[in-house]
């Protein structure tokens, strides 16, 4: 799922530290206690609207941080309009219910150490490729 | 691409296999759901009702509680709802008030009675009460005002005394907002005529005092709280008059009118 490569090219200790810090992003949002699905996506898109023109490896790993992030965002939404739908309107708890938070939890999770792991080995100037995520990534975002 | 939307369509995949996979397990039954919300609810009820019970008396005349209970117990079995759930109390209490609390939990103030003008009004604003505590409005609205953590710090005992009382003004204060309001005249309607009850005399009591703008209004609380009784009164007889059936009497003339004498007494 998760895989360290090589780089096109050495990145130097400014670039790593910035990559480091897209992935960062969401999970400061996360961390500051804001429960809201959108914060950790607005938090990585500011990041990565910031880093437009930075070097390839910053904008390879801001661009993966933010497509991971995406994809949380439905599960997310979906979970917290589900919520807000029991609680205010008539809908009740099922056991559907329950068993798609507990399935948005595992993905969150997953998201949440995979995100660790990657900001760690980023910050060291490693290149990690996440499956599918570095394959759009390479899609959308040109080494220049 | 092909490789990017394969990986993409399997990832979704995983999502909802995993999803469905979790929904084998019985989680209502293991985190006991049911059990919990209903205690919760419980609690609630208890807790409310002991503000409003220490505050003013609770009225234990028999004749009175079999009386009024009697209105109840033909609007529940008429409609098929359990009358066991619907615990009705009715207080000495200077203002013309109804409403209703979590777990059932029915207070009547002894006014409102005094001033219904037929047994029929008072069965209309009774059937409207019990169309919240069926409509689960009560719940639904104590989790609006007040919010989810604020009612469970208060059932484990972290919330005080002083957030219940704030609280209890809500439910008897405040009316819903106006879709359930008129969910629940819409449907006291329904129930008054499963039960052979004519709502008319109901609506008529919100359109006389609705349009009426004598002190006398603004000390009936149950009508300051819910607002719009004219527009309230016109779609209730609008309702009724596509509903076509024999109304009976709910209580004989002689016992509402001892009702009324022994309700003077208090």
């Amino acid at each position: 799922m998760i895989q360290n490569t090589q780089f096109d090219y050495t990145p130097g200790e400014h670039e790593a530290e910035k990559a480091s810090s897209s992935y960062l992003m969401s999970l400061i949002a996360l961390v500051a206690g804001l429960p809201l699905p959108i914060i950790n996506l607005l938090a990585t898109l500011f990041f990565f609207l910031g880093n437009r023109k930075g070097t390839y490896f910053v904008r390879w790993h801001c661009t993966q941080a933010l497509l991971s992030q995406v994809s949380v965002l439905f599960i997310n939404s979906a979970a917290f309009w589900w919520t807000i739908a029991i609680i205010f309107e008539d809908d009740e708890i099922t056991n559907k219910y329950i068993a798609y938070l507990i399935a948005a939890l595992i993905f969150n999770l997953s998201e949440f150490i995979a995100t660790m792991y990657t900001a760690i080995q980023t910050r060291k100037g490693i290149h990690v490729k996440w499956w599918f995520y570095a394959n759009l990534t390479d899609l959308i975002c040109k080494k220049s | 691409m092909k490789k990017i939307t394969l990986q993409g369509a399997t990832i979704i995949l995983l999502f909802f296999t995993t999803w469905f996979l979790l929904d084998q397990v019985d989680w209502m039954t293991l985190f006991e759901i049911e059990k919990n919300t209903e205690k919760t609810e419980e609690k609630l009820g208890e807790l409310y009702l002991e503000i409003f019970t220490n505050e003013d008396s609770e009225i234990t005349e028999p004749f009175v509680i079999k009386t009024v209970d009697s209105i109840i117990s033909k609007i529940c079995s008429a409609n098929d709802i359990d009358h066991d759930f619907i615990k009705m109390h009715i207080i000495d209490h200077v203002e013309t008030n109804a409403f209703a609390l979590p777990n059932g939990h029915l207070i009547l103030y002894n006014n409102l009675i005094r001033e219904s003008e037929s047994p029929e009004a008072l069965s209309g604003v009774i059937a409207h009460e019990i169309a919240h505590i069926e409509g689960n409005h009560v719940m639904k609205k104590l989790i609006k005002e007040v919010g989810l953590s604020v009612l469970i710090s208060i059932t484990t005992g972290n919330g005080g005394g002083q957030i219940i009382k704030e609280t209890a003004k809500t439910l008897s204060s405040t009316a819903f907002d106006r879709g359930l309001e008129k969910e629940a005249d819409l449907l006291a309607v329904d129930y008054l005529v499963n039960a052979q009850i004519d709502p008319e005399p109901f609506a008529s009591f919100l359109y006389a005092l609705g349009s009426n703008e004598n002190e006398m209004v603004n000390s009936l609380t149950w009508l300051r709280t819910h607002p719009d009784s004219e527009e309230r009164a016109k779609y209730i007889i609008e309702y009724s008059e596509n509903l076509s059936t024999e109304f009976k009497p709910v209580i004989m003339k002689p016992t509402w009118d001892k009702l009324k004498v022994e309700l003077k007494k208090d």
